[in-house]
C-alpha cells in the first residue's frame, strides 16, 4: 500500500498536535521551545505533502524558506533563553512572570 | 538670481533715469535707509544715529522743494507703478507713487517738520540712553509717512497706515518701563487698529465694485459710472472714513490721542500734531472722489434716505471739534490742551471734507501743521526749562525768562487761534468756514465760528496763566531759555505760521481738486474780506469775543474760575466726558469676559469631558483588561491557540 | 542640488549621529547643524531655481516602489510646496540652532529632531499621497517622544498624551480617507499627479466625495488644530521643547493644511461647494474662539499656541474660498506663519530659559535685559497681528481678498476682527513681559549672544522678505494655484462672485 495524502497530513497532524501540547503543558522553555519547532515542521510536512501530491514545488521552495528561517529563530531564541538562565538561573516559565500587571 | 526679480531690476533701471517723479522713490527711501543703517550698523552711537537720520530727512527736505519746483508749480500729475507687489487673479497690487500737487506739499511738510522736531530732539532728548533707538523708530516713522504720501493705491496705503501705526506705538512708548508710556502706546496702536478695520473693509467693497484698489483706476471706473459702487456707496465711504477716524483721532476714536502726549515732547509735534494725525484727512482728500458719489444705501437702510457719507463725516468731524475744544477748556497738563486743541482742529479738517471743501482741508492741515509744532516745540521748550512740569498752573511769568520761546508761543497760538490778516490760520480757517456756507452747511457753519471762539479762549488760557503772572512754582522762577538747537527750530516755524498763507496756497490747492478753478479776483491780504466777507468778520467775530473772554477771567488769576461757575459741566470737561471711563467699562470687560467664558469651556468641556473623559474611559477598560495579563506565557499562548481554533471553526463553517 | 538629494541630507545626518559614539557630544551637535545648515541652503537654491510662471511640476523625480499596488516614490515641487519646503529647512535649522545646549541625552535628541526635519521636508517634497502620510508620521512620532523625554512643565505627561491622542486619531482618518480615495477613484494609485489627470475625466461620484471629504476634513483638520479639535495645541507647545514646538507648530501642522488644499479643492469640487459654508464657521470658531482664549491666557506658551490656533483659522477660511486668490493666501500664511511660530516659539523659549517663567504675572520689564531677544519678540508679536512688512500681513491680506466675494460680509468682518483681537492680547504681552519696570530676582541670565542671535535673525530675515516681496513667493505660486482653484468649475465661482456683488448692489 503506498501512502496517500491522507496518511501525510493525519501524521503531521499528530506532530503538530503533540507540538502544541508541549507548549502548553511543558513548563521548560527548551522543551517548549522544541515543541514550536515541531510544530514548525508539521507545517513543512504538510507543505511537503500537497506539494507532492499537487505536482506544484512552489510548496517545496516555501519549505526552504521556512526551514532557513527556523534555523534563524533557533538561534535568536537559544540565545534568548541562554541569556535569560543567566539572568534568572532558570528555564521554567513559572519563573518568568514580569510582565504581569 | 531669481529671474522674476532680475526680469524687474531691468525693467525698473532706466525708471530712475530721468524722470523728475523718480525724485519721490529717493525721498521715500532715504529715512528708510537711515533706518536700516541705525538698526543693523551705528546704533552703538547716538551721534552717529542722529547725525544719520537727520542728514537723511534733511536731504529728502531739499528734494522735496525740487519736486515742489518741478511739479507742484504748474506740473501735471504723475503716477508710476513699477514694482509688482502682489498680482493674484482679481488682487493687482503694485508699489507705485503719484506725484501730484496734493503729495508734493505734504512731502514738504512731512520732511520739513521732521527735519526741525529732530534736530530738536537733539537738545530736548540729550543724554538718553536710547537715542539712537529713538532717531531709529523717527525714521521709519518718516518713511512710513512718507509712503502713505506717495502711495497710488489703496493698499499700499493701508501698508504705510499700519507702519505709521507701529512707529508712532514705537514713539509713545519710548520710555517703555514707564507703565504709563507703555500703556499710552497700547492704546494707540489699538484704538488705530479698530479704525483700520473698517479702512479694510472699506477696501475690499470699493476693490469688489470697481476691480481696483489704484486711485487713478478708481477714479476713471467712477468718473465713468458714478454709480458704480451701487448701495453700497455711503457705507463704502464711511468704512474709509473709519481708518481716518483713528488715525485723525475723531469721536469716537479720539481717546488715544490725549494719552499720547506720554511719548517725548518733541514726538508729540511731529506724530499727534504735524503729521500722523493728519494722515486720517489727507487720505480723505486723497479719496475724494470716493466720496463723491451720491449717497445710496443697501435696501435696509432705506430710512437713511439719501445721506451721504459727506454729511456723516461733516457731523462727526464738527462734533469732534467742539467735544475737544470744550474738554481743553479745562485741562491743565500743557500738552494736554495742545492735544485736545489738536484733536479739534483735526475735527475742523475733517468737517471741511465733509463740507465738499477738501482744498480748505488741505490748506488748514498745512497751516496747522506748521503753528501746531511750533506750539508743542514751544510747549517742549517749556518743559525742559520747568524741570518736567506740565502743569501750567505751576508755571507763570516764563515770558522774562523765556523771551524767545515765549514770543514763538505767542505767533503760534495767534496762528491757532486765526488772528486776521497777519497769521496763516486766519486764511485756512476761514477756508473752511467758506466751505461750510458753499456746502449748504449753516449749522456747521454756526458751529465752527463757536469752535474758533472757544480755541482762542482755551489758548489765551494757557498763555496767560502759563507765561504771565508770578511765577507759581521754584521751578518756573529758575526756569532758562532752551539751547539754540531748540530755539531755532522753534523760530523756522513761526515763519509760516505768520506768511504761509502769502503764497496762495488755497488757490494752488483748489486747482488741485477742481481742474477749472480761477483764482478770484481782488485776492492778497484781505482777499477773504472781499469774496466771502460774512466768514470772515464772524471769524473775526469770534476771536474776539474768544480773547476778552479769556483775559476777563484769567488775567490775574490766581486759580481757575470756570470750575465754580460751570458746576457738573466743568466735573464732565475736566475728565473729557468721561470717555475713557466708559470706554474701559464696557469693551474691556465685554471682552475679558468672552475670553474667560471661552477659556473655560476650552478647560473643562472640550479638555475636561473629551480628553479626561477619553482618557478615563480608555484607561477603565485597561483596569478591566490587565486582569488577563497573568505573565504566564502558557496562557497566553492557550489563549492564542484557543483564538485560532475559534477563527478556524468559524472560517469553516 | 536634486530634491533626493535634500530629502536624504536630514536622515543621512541623522544616521551619522547614530554612528558617532554617546560622549562625543560636540561631534553631534556639530554634524547636526551641518546637516541642517546644508538643507537650508539646499533649499534656498531650489527656491531660487525655481521657475516662476510655470503651473507644472519641477525637478521632479520618480521611482516605482509597489508598481503593482501604484505607489511610487515620487519627489516634485510646485507652487503649492516650494515655499513650503523653503521654510521647513529654515525652521529646521533654526530650531536645530536653538536646541544647542541640549543638556539630557543630546544624541538622541539631534537623532529624533533631524528625523523630523527629514520627516516634514518629505511630506512636503512626496506627490505620492502615500509616502507624504508616511513621512508625515515619521516626523509626528519624534514630536511625541521628545514632548515627553525633552518637555518641561507639570502637566507634560497629560499635554504629550493629550497630542498623541489627537494626532493618531486625526491621523488614522485622514489615512481612512485616502484609503477611501484609493479604491473609490479607480486609478489604482494615490499619485497626486496621476489622480489629478485620472479625476479631471473621471470624477468621484458626488456620493463617494460626500463620504471622502469629511473624513479628510475631519482627520488632517485635526492634525491642523481646526476648531473644535484644537486642544491639544496650546498645552501640547507648552509642555514642548523649543525646538519640537517650533518644528511642530511651524512645520508639521502644516501638513494637514497641505494636503487637504492638494486634495480637497481639485479632487472633491462638489462636495467643497457643501463643505465651504460649514468649513468657514470652523474657521471663525479658530480665529475668534482661539483668539477669545488666548486673551485670556496668562502663560506665554498657552498664548502662543492659541495665537497660532487663530492663525490657521486664516488658512481655512481661504481653503473653503477655494478660489485662486484665497488659495494663494493659504499657501502664503503656511509659509509666513510657519516661519512666525517658529520665530516666536523660539525666542520666548530662550526668555523662559532666562528667566525660570513663562508666566506673564511674573515677568515684566524684559527688554531693557534683553535687548535683541525682546526686540526680536515685538517684532513677531507685531507680525503676529498682522502688521504690514512681516509675510503674515499679506497672507492674511490676500485670504481676506479672496474669502470676500465668496462669503458674506460678516464672515469676512469677523476674520478681521480676529486680527484686532490678536492686537489686543500680542500687545498685552509686549506690556506685561517686556515694557513696564524691571521685575526684581527674575532673571538669570542675559540676552542672545552673537551666535545665538543667528537663527532668529534668518527667520526674522525670511519673514521680512517675503513681507517686503510677496511678488517672489505670489508669483511661484499663482500659476499652480490658478490650476488647482481653476478644476473647481470656473462658471461656479464666477456665478458665486457675482451673486455675492449683485446681492450686495441690490440691497
Amino acid at each position: 500500500m503506498t501512502p496517500g495524502l491522507h496518511h501525510y497530513l493525519i501524521v503531521s497532524g499528530l506532530l503538530f498536535s503533540l507540538g502544541l501540547f508541549g507548549v502548553l503543558a511543558r513548563r521548560n522553555l527548551l522543551v517548549i521551545f522544541m515543541s514550536l519547532e515541531l510544530m514548525l515542521n508539521a507545517a513543512n510536512l504538510t507543505l511537503v505533502a500537497f506539494s507532492r501530491f499537487n505536482n506544484n514545488l512552489n510548496g517545496q521552495v516555501m519549505v526552504f524558506f521556512i526551514i532557513t528561517v527556523a534555523a534563524a529563530e533557533v538561534a535568536v531564541g537559544l540565545a534568548l533563553i541562554v541569556a535569560l538562565y543567566r539572568k534568572r538561573q532558570s528555564a521554567h516559565v513559572e519563573d518568568l512572570t514580569r510582565l504581569k500587571y | 538670481m531669481d529671474a522674476h526679480a532680475a526680469q524687474h531690476a531691468i525693467a525698473a533701471t532706466p525708471a530712475f533715469s530721468s524722470q523728475p517723479e523718480d525724485l519721490a522713490w529717493f525721498i521715500l527711501l532715504l529715512p528708510l535707509i537711515a533706518a536700516a543703517s541705525i538698526a543693523f550698523g551705528v546704533r552703538r552711537s547716538s551721534f552717529l544715529s542722529s547725525t544719520l537720520s537727520i542728514s537723511a530727512t534733511v536731504v529728502a527736505f531739499f528734494l522735496s522743494i525740487a519736486l515742489f519746483l518741478a511739479f507742484g508749480v504748474g506740473g501735471y500729475p504723475a503716477v508710476t507703478s513699477p514694482f509688482n507687489w502682489i498680482h493674484v487673479g482679481g488682487l493687482q497690487v503694485d508699489l507705485g507713487v503719484t506725484v501730484d500737487r496734493l503729495s508734493v506739499l505734504m512731502l514738504l511738510i512731512v520732511t520739513g517738520v521732521s527735519s526741525l522736531v529732530q534736530i530738536y530732539s537733539t537738545a530736548y532728548l540729550k543724554g538718553d540712553p536710547g537715542l539712537s533707538r529713538y532717531f531709529g523708530s523717527i525714521s521709519l516713522f518718516t518713511f512710513s509717512m512718507l509712503g502713505i504720501v506717495l502711495a497710488d493705491n489703496l493698499v499700499m496705503m493701508f501698508v504705510f497706515w499700519e507702519l505709521v501705526g507701529v512707529s508712532s506705538y514705537l514713539l509713545i512708548g519710548f520710555w517703555f518701563d514707564k507703565p504709563s508710556a507703555a500703556d499710552a502706546a497700547k492704546k494707540a496702536f489699538l484704538t488705530n487698529r479698530l479704525g483700520d478695520f473698517g479702512f479694510m473693509l472699506g477696501i475690499l467693497v470699493v476693490w469688489s465694485a470697481t476691480g481696483s484698489v489704484q486711485f487713478t483706476q478708481i477714479g476713471n471706473v467712477l468718473g465713468g459710472n458714478p454709480g458704480a459702487l451701487g448701495g453700497l456707496a455711503s457705507i463704502a465711504g464711511l468704512l474709509i472714513f473709519c481708518g481716518a477716524m483713528g488715525k485723525s483721532a475723531q469721536f469716537p476714536l479720539h481717546v488715544w490721542l490725549p494719552d499720547a502726549m506720554e511719548g517725548p515732547t518733541p514726538v508729540s509735534a511731529l506724530i499727534h500734531a504735524a503729521t500722523m494725525v493728519a494722515a486720517g484727512v489727507y487720505m480723505l482728500c486723497r479719496a475724494f472722489v470716493l466720496f463723491q458719489a451720491p449717497g445710496a444705501w443697501p435696501a435696509h437702510l432705506w430710512f437713511l434716505g439719501n445721506i451721504s457719507a459727506l454729511d456723516i463725516i461733516a457731523l462727526i468731524g464738527g462734533f469732534t471739534a467742539l467735544l475737544a475744544a470744550l474738554i481743553a477748556f479745562q485741562q491743565d497738563d500743557i500738552k494736554r490742551i495742545l492735544a485736545y486743541s489738536t484733536l479739534s482742529q483735526l475735527g475742523y479738517m475733517v468737517m471741511a471734507v465733509g463740507c465738499g471743501g477738501p482744498d480748505a482741508a488741505m490748506y488748514h492741515l498745512t497751516t496747522h501743521a506748521g503753528f501746531k509744532a511750533l506750539l508743542f516745540l514751544g510747549a517742549g521748550a517749556v518743559i525742559h526749562a520747568c524741570h518736567h512740569e506740565q502743569n501750567i498752573w505751576k508755571m507763570g511769568g516764563l515770558w522774562k525768562r523765556l523771551p524767545i520761546t515765549f514770543r514763538t508761543f505767542v505767533i503760534g497760538t495767534a496762528a491757532l487761534a486765526g488772528f486776521p490778516i497777519l497769521t496763516s490760520g486766519f486764511y485756512s480757517k476761514d477756508a473752511i468756514l467758506v466751505a461750510a456756507l458753499d456746502g449748504g452747511h449753516p449749522v456747521l457753519f454756526g458751529l465752527g465760528v463757536l469752535v474758533a471762539s472757544f480755541t482762542t479762549f482755551y489758548m489765551l488760557r494757557l498763555v496767560i496763566v502759563a507765561f504771565f503772572g508770578p511765577y507759581r512754582s521754584e521751578a518756573a522762577s529758575h526756569a532758562h531759555e532752551a539751547p539754540i538747537a531748540m530755539t531755532w527750530p522753534l523760530i523756522t516755524l513761526a515763519i509760516p505760521s505768520i506768511a504761509v498763507a502769502w503764497f496762495g496756497l488755497g488757490d494752488y490747492l483748489s486747482s488741485h481738486f477742481n481742474p477749472h478753478f480761477h483764482a478770484h479776483e481782488g485776492g492778497g491780504l484781505f482777499g477773504p474780506f472781499n469774496h466771502a466777507p460774512l466768514a470772515a468778520v464772524f471769524g473775526s467775530g469770534a476771536l474776539l469775543f474768544g480773547a476778552t473772554a479769556a483775559f476777563g477771567l484769567y488775567w490775574g488769576a490766581d486759580s481757575d474760575p470756570l470750575p465754580a461757575r460751570l458746576g457738573l459741566l466743568g466735573r464732565a470737561m475736566r475728565n473729557r466726558f468721561y470717555f475713557d471711563e466708559i470706554y474701559e467699562g464696557i469693551f474691556v470687560p465685554m471682552h475679558d469676559m468672552l475670553g474667560r467664558l471661552f477659556g473655560a469651556v476650552d478647560r473643562w468641556v472640550v479638555s475636561g469631558l473629551g480628553i479626561r473623559g477619553t482618557h478615563g474611559s480608555v484607561e477603565l477598560f485597561g483596569r478591566a483588561l490587565r486582569l488577563l495579563q497573568t505573565g504566564n506565557l502558557q496562557t497566553y499562548t492557550f489563549l492564542f491557540a484557543a483564538g485560532v481554533a475559534v477563527v478556524v471553526f468559524v472560517a469553516t463553517k | 542640488m536634486s530634491l533626493s538629494q535634500l530629502l536624504l541630507t536630514p536622515f543621512a545626518g541623522a544616521l551619522l549621529v547614530l554612528l558617532v559614539p554617546g560622549n562625543y557630544r560636540v561631534v553631534h551637535r556639530f554634524i547636526a547643524l551641518v546637516t541642517s545648515a546644508i538643507t537650508a541652503i539646499g533649499a534656498i537654491s531650489i527656491f531660487a531655481g525655481f521657475k516662476t510662471g510655470v503651473a507644472g511640476m519641477q525637478f521632479e523625480e520618480y521611482a516605482a516602489w509597489v508598481p503593482a499596488a501604484g505607489f511610487g516614490y515620487h519627489l516634485g515641487v510646485d507652487g503649492m510646496n516650494i515655499g513650503l519646503v523653503l521654510m521647513a529647512s529654515l525652521v529646521g535649522f533654526a530650531a536645530t540652532c536653538v536646541s544647542w545646549d541640549i543638556e539630557r541625552q543630546p544624541k538622541l535628541f539631534y537623532i529624533l529632531l533631524l528625523t523630523m526635519i527629514g520627516g516634514s521636508l518629505g511630506a512636503f517634497l512626496s506627490l505620492d499621497l502615500f509616502f507624504l502620510y508616511f513621512f508625515n508620521e515619521l516626523a509626528l512620532v519624534p514630536t511625541f517622544i521628545m514632548m515627553g523625554v525633552w518637555g518641561r512643565g507639570e502637566n507634560r505627561n497629560y499635554a504629550t498624551f493629550q497630542i498623541t491622542l489627537y494626532l493618531t486619531l486625526g491621523a488614522l482618518i485622514g489615512l481612512s480617507g485616502l484609503a477611501l480615495l484609493y479604491s473609490q477613484s479607480g486609478a489604482n494609485t494615490l499619485d497626486w499627479v496621476t489622480l489629478k489627470v485620472w479625476l479631471a475625466d473621471k470624477p468621484l461620484s458626488s456620493h463617494a466625495q460626500n463620504l471622502i471629504l469629511p473624513l479628510l476634513l475631519l482627520g488632517f483638520g485635526t492634525l491642523v488644530g481646526l476648531f473644535p479639535f484644537h486642544s491639544w495645541a496650546a498645552p501640547g507647545y507648552a509642555a514642548a521643547p523649543s525646538a519640537t514646538a517650533m518644528m511642530h507648530a511651524g512645520v508639521l501642522k502644516k501638513v494637514g493644511l497641505y494636503v487637504l488644499l492638494r486634495v480637497a479643492i481639485p479632487f472633491f469640487p462638489e462636495s467643497m461647494n457643501h463643505w465651504a459654508t460649514p468649513l468657514a464657521v470652523l474657521a471663525m470658531g479658530n480665529v475668534l474662539y482661539c483668539g477669545w482664549v488666548a486673551l485670556r491666557q496668562r502663560d506665554l506658551y498657552l498664548l502662543l499656541g492659541n495665537s497660532s490656533l487663530a492663525h490657521m483659522g486664516f488658512c481655512f477660511l481661504g481653503l473653503a474660498a477655494a478660489g485662486v486668490i484665497g488659495v494663494t493666501g493659504v499657501v502664503l500664511i503656511m509659509v509666513a506663519h510657519g516661519l512666525l511660530a517658529a520665530l516666536s516659539f523660539g525666542l520666548v523659549g530662550h526668555l523662559t530659559k532666562a528667566t525660570g517663567s513663562s508666566d506673564l504675572d511674573r515677568l515684566g520689564g524684559l527688554l531693557k535685559t534683553f535687548p535683541f531677544v525682546g526686540g526680536a519678540l515685538i517684532m513677531a508679536f507685531l507680525a503676529g497681528c498682522g502688521v504690514p512688512g512681516f509675510a503674515n500681513f499679506t497672507g492674511e491680506l490676500t485670504v481676506l481678498f479672496g474669502a470676500w466675494k465668496s462669503f458674506p460680509v460678516f464672515v469676512i468682518a469677523a476674520a478681521w476682527g480676529g486680527l484686532i483681537i490678536g492686537g489686543v492680547y500680542m500687545l498685552r504681552a509686549i506690556r506685561d513681559l517686556l515694557h513696564g519696570p524691571l521685575r526684581e530676582g527674575s532673571v538669570k541670565s542675559g540676552d542672545a549672544g552673537p551666535w545665538r542671535r543667528v537663527p532668529f535673525l534668518v527667520l526674522l530675515a525670511a519673514l521680512i522678505y517675503f513681507g517686503v516681496n510677496p511678488a517672489s513667493l505670489v508669483d511661484r505660486i499663482t500659476p499652480t494655484a490658478e490650476r488647482i482653484a481653476g478644476t473647481r468649475t470656473a462658471t461656479a465661482t464666477t456665478t458665486h462672485a457675482t451673486a455675492a456683488v449683485t446681492s450686495h448692489a441690490a440691497h
